[in-house]
């Protein structure tokens, strides 16, 4: 099998070439394909830039020589291979190296404002530029988890959850960088590991190591302040204690990590090797799917409906929320070599995600090739411990090294007539 | 044999020696040699014939070769011509006579012919006319015999020939077995080109090589014979050597041996024992997922806590560290006055305190891990101690430590008389049991009870020096391991319950079955013992993976999991399943060799520790790092 007949085909109107079959040699790879494409382009107009294409064989990327791709994928090579040609993802373009003075435990960025937590007991607000804007000191112990609530022009509110069993609401204001604790969440018996704010910004849940989910209220008005005598202000720096609205328990081990699906719907991973859904209004569990790892994080994509999750072992695997029948692993996604400790959808794309694992790689996948990411982001020099990716293209991430690592990312653009 | 002189021609006198048919010998020293018939000595002739004159005699006399000696009378006697001659008759074994015919025609006197003249003319006797009374009577016999069936007529002869089977009496499975054990004759080599007629240059020797092969041994040539070329084959002589390769051949059928060799035919894979695939043993460690850095010396000691969350690890640089088991993170470095033998967290979840023993201490600390109130109630549980009215003289002395001691959550001192090696809590979290060795004392092993502050010595002596003791995990006994026995005592009667006999030269280590009924033992001569409480005081298995000496053993709390540590460097995680059913033995299976410890000083991993809830092992070595295995 020295040549075979291909027929190329694309969505997108700027690249469309004549529907026709060509036959081209079997052992051809993607820059071979890339320069027939393009050499089909220039012949049909001359002002024709070169341009790097990506291409897909059954909705699967060629990651290999074209005949051994055929081969592992048991396509017959005896009628006309249809292949899907895309203009090929730019990698993403490292922007900043953002310095911390101890281990970053938790990103998450909005468009304008990064936000981190360490292991120094501090989180840290960034501008997207990488200046230091302000620190949020108030932990006793380690920042394990930090969210954005809301922004009301120049006021924010953050949330921090930390070791010490607290999760802290925060109300800063980016005009004066004024930062004042204003409620601090007590109930969890062991140290928070990760906060999840709803979708309407009124709610949000904690998972923490003492098997417990919690939903708190998010809501912070001035009026309930005043209310309270002063000298109980003085003595509660952090605020007045805030009580959960409710408690889901359930796992039988640590929960990992939580996020709302939409604004009833729960999503939780834990360290007793399941992933379960719950009812946020009436705290009852709906559906539960069981892997056979500890779930370290996990991430749902909207766009795609489709549950990521990261394990104690090396695969990214993707998970159907909505099946009945419990456990059924769409996907596994392999490159890693450590535990993957971060992943996180694409928030534009619905087929493209980032991984952090502690083998110190960030990965960015494709689902359409599950055997090689598209790219890997070999920035760090230590165990990669968390990622963000904002829905401005952003891409961060935070290990050991103490360094946060951003990265803009370009694919939602060049990719919209895909 | 005296000779006769009678016919004697050249004695004219007749002597007769009367001594008789002896050995002349005898009178060899006399001058006479006899008496004659008048009783007179016969003297010796008077001569003395010496080599020369036997010599010239025999040349000179023509009647030389006639003449004998005559012993008896020491003369020499001349044969006559008739006397030769009797001689060659006697020796060709003629008659001696000469006239003698013993060829003489044979005269038939008594003949069946009447003659004329008979020898005898004696008449016929009456006997011969009448029958014979006897025959009568013996043929009157066998008529009887015959009539009374005693004897039976001849049976004709038989003359077609006979054939029997030779094989009739062999049974059938003889014969198939024969004819299994059929070994055909060996086959011989087809001929070559070499042999051919023409055969191609190639195959050809030349001189030299001809020469060698003239010089060869017969056994030792290639070829048995020269080959040659000759133009058709027409030109063929007749093969010379055919009977002595018909030969050679017939010899190398016949001494060929034909005894089959018998060969145990048992396939190895049925030997080895059937055993689970390990694959279908899932979950167990395969993979190092995390590596602890932090200690710059060995580490001795680790453990768990019991939500899984933090990890102790106790080191020769005389730290204390405390890890974050999912991130590795080091949360907490505590620094204490010598190297640190032993770790131990305790086993309840509503108490937070690890025991630390260096030297001759041990420490009680609260880590401040985990949840707040629990380290909380932990330090009011300790603080709330009241001193008893009366104080009694003990052995151990418990201290509160003050000032950066007590900031870094060290809670309790206790003071032994001798260094420390291992310590081990009861699961209920209130007793603590420290181990002292020391060959033969009585004061090898201390339990402490916190809450009340008391120490008290269980044995009043020890035999041998104990390595290490566990409490049982749901029963009152107390385990005590020496060098080579492991002692089971109960504590509420106060006896000893078992003896269990390691087979080992000196156990290093011990591990209790969360279910109680199984131990396994740990020995510095690399073998893990696994002991069946209920069925005998010997090991139920003995498990020799591990090269080198092994330094710690542990149980998984749940899972059937159980891992060793060795001075090779190697973690064997090995799956052991122990069923409720009493009949059914526990179902030991190695299943993974985990390896990524650098061995330093020989020493490789020194204490190996289950996490409580995952499937998950912690090894320490002696290169200063914990390793995780998921």
């Amino acid at each position: 099998m020295s040549q075979l007949q291909a027929r190329f085909f694309t969505d997108n109107k700027k690249y469309v070439i004549d529907d026709v079959p060509f036959s081209i040699p079997a052992v051809s790879e993607i820059t071979d394909l890339s320069n027939v494409i393009n050499k089909l382009l220039e012949g049909k107009n001359g002002d024709h830039k070169h341009v790097e294409f990506d291409f897909l064989v059954q909705g699967q990327f060629l990651r290999s020589s074209l005949a051994t791709h055929l081969e592992t994928e048991n396509i017959s090579t005896e009628e006309v291979v249809e292949i899907e040609y895309v203009e090929k993802y730019t990698a993403p373009q490292p922007e900043e190296c953002i310095m911390h003075d101890d281990w970053i435990s938790s990103v998450e960025a909005d468009s304008e404002w990064i936000l981190t937590g360490s292991y120094d007991k501090t989180a840290r607000i960034w501008s997207l530029e990488g200046k230091a804007v302000a620190t949020v000191a108030g932990h006793t112990d380690v920042v394990k988890g930090v969210a954005w609530v809301k922004r009301d022009g120049l006021s924010s509110l953050l949330l921090t959850a930390s070791l010490d069993q607290t999760v802290l609401l925060w109300e800063w204001s980016s005009e004066r960088n004024k930062l004042r604790a204003r409620h601090c969440c007590r109930g969890h018996a062991g140290s928070v590991d990760t906060i999840s704010v709803d979708p309407t910004r009124s709610k949000f849940c904690s998972g923490s190591w003492d098997k417990m989910l919690k939903i708190w209220s998010a809501d912070y008005s001035r009026s309930e302040e005043s209310n309270r005598p002063r000298k109980k202000q003085k003595t509660e720096q952090l605020g007045p204690t805030r009580t959960p609205l409710m408690t889901l328990s359930g796992h039988t081990e640590a929960v990992s990590s939580v996020l709302w699906m939409d604004t009833e719907e729960l999503c939780s991973a834990s360290w007793d090797h399941t992933i379960r859904l719950w009812d946020a209004e009436t705290g009852s569990q709906k559906n539960m799917l069981t892997g056979s790892k500890v779930f370290n994080c996990i991430s749902y994509s909207p766009l795609c409906h489709r549950l990521a999750t990261g394990s104690t072992d090396r695969h990214v695997r993707l998970w159907d929320p909505r099946s009945k029948d419990g456990s059924l692993v769409l996907l596994s996604l392999t490159s890693h070599t450590g535990w993957v400790t971060a992943v996180r959808w694409s928030p534009s794309h619905e087929q493209q995600l980032i991984s952090g694992s502690l083998d110190n790689l960030v990965k960015l996948w494709d689902t359409r090739s599950c055997k090689a990411p598209l790219y890997d982001l070999a920035a760090h020099e230590d165990k990669v411990l968390c990622a963000d990716w904002t829905d401005c293209g952003l891409i961060l991430s935070g290990g050991a090294d103490n360094k946060l690592y951003t990265y803009r990312y370009s694919a939602c653009l060049s990719d919209a007539g895909a | 044999m005296p000779f006769r002189p009678a016919f004697s021609r050249c004695f004219s006198w007749d002597i007769r020696n009367t001594v008789g048919n002896i050995p002349m010998e005898w009178y060899k020293d006399y001058p006479h040699i006899g008496y004659d018939l008048d009783g007179k000595k016969i003297f010796k002739p008077i001569r003395n014939k010496d080599e020369l004159d036997e010599f010239l005699d025999k040349m000179e006399n023509p009647d030389y070769w006639r003449t004998i000696h005559d012993k008896m009378t020491g003369t020499d006697v001349c044969l006559s011509d008739e006397q030769v001659d009797l001689v060659h008759r006697l020796q060709q074994g003629k008659f001696g006579d000469v006239n003698f015919n013993e060829y003489e025609p044979a005269i038939d006197f008594f003949s069946n012919e009447v003659m004329i003249h008979p020898v005898t003319n004696r008449p016929a006797d009456k006997r011969s006319f009448i029958p014979s009374l006897i025959e009568k009577e013996k043929v009157g016999k066998l008529v009887h015999a015959i009539k009374m069936g005693w004897i039976k007529p001849r049976r004709p002869k038989e003359t077609a020939p006979q054939y029997y089977d030779l094989w009739a009496k062999e049974d059938p499975n003889a014969i198939l077995g024969r004819h299994k054990m059929h070994i055909p004759a060996p086959k011989m080599r087809l001929p070559g080109h070499e042999e051919s007629y023409n055969p191609p240059p190639e195959y050809l020797l030349t001189d030299e090589e001809r020469q060698v092969w003239e010089q060869q041994d017969p056994d030792e040539r290639k070829l048995s014979f020269l080959p040659q070329k000759y133009l058709s084959l027409r030109a063929v002589p007749a093969f010379s050597r055919f009977i002595q390769e018909r030969f050679e051949r017939c010899l190398d059928l016949y001494l060929c041996p034909r005894q089959r060799k018998m060969r145990v035919n048992v396939n190895p894979e049925d030997l080895i024992p059937k055993l689970p695939r390990p694959r279908d043993l899932q979950p167990f460690p395969t993979l190092q997922s995390l590596v602890y850095h932090g200690h710059s010396s060995l580490i001795r000691s680790i453990s768990i806590s019991p939500s899984g969350q933090w990890l102790v690890s106790g080191s020769d640089d005389c730290t204390v560290r405390f890890w974050e088991v999912c991130t590795t993170r080091c949360l907490k470095t505590m620094e204490v006055g010598g190297p640190v033998k032993s770790v131990a967290w305790n086993p309840a979840p509503s108490i937070s305190l690890v025991a630390v023993s260096y030297g001759e201490n041990v420490i009680l600390v609260n880590p401040g891990l985990g949840d707040r109130l629990i380290c909380s109630a932990t330090d009011q549980l300790i603080s709330s101690y009241e001193e008893p009215e009366e104080v009694k003289d003990q052995q151990v002395q418990w201290a509160v430590p003050e000032g950066k001691a007590q900031e870094q959550g060290q809670r309790l001192i206790l003071t032994h008389p001798k260094a420390v090696k291992q310590v081990s809590w009861h699961g209920r979290g209130d007793y603590l049991a420290c181990v002292m060795p020391d060959d033969g004392s009585s004061l090898q092993v201390v339990i402490h009870q916190v809450s009340r502050r008391r120490t008290q010595n269980p044995f009043h002596r020890n035999k041998g020096a104990v390595q290490c003791v566990s409490f049982h995990p749901s029963r009152p006994y107390f385990l005590v391991a020496t060098q080579r026995y492991v002692r089971v005592y109960n504590l509420i009667k106060q006896e000893l319950t078992k003896k269990l006999m390691a087979n080992c030269k000196w156990i290093s280590s011990m591990a209790v079955h969360p279910g109680g009924d199984n131990v396994i033992c740990g020995s510095y001569d690399c073998r893990l013992a696994w002991f069946d409480l209920d069925l005998s005081t010997k090991p139920y298995k003995v498990l020799r993976h591990h090269k080198k000496a092994l330094r710690g053993v542990a149980y998984h709390k749940h899972y059937p999991l159980f891992a060793s540590g060795s001075d090779d460097g190697t973690v064997i995680v090995c799956h052991g399943m122990v069923y409720n059913d009493l009949l059914q033995n526990p179902l030991i299976v190695p299943v993974k060799v985990l390896k990524g410890h650098i061995i330093t000083h020989d020493l490789g991993v020194l204490d190996v520790a289950f996490h409580p809830t995952q499937p998950w092992v912690f090894s320490s070595g002696a290169d200063g790092t914990v390793r995780l295995f998921t």
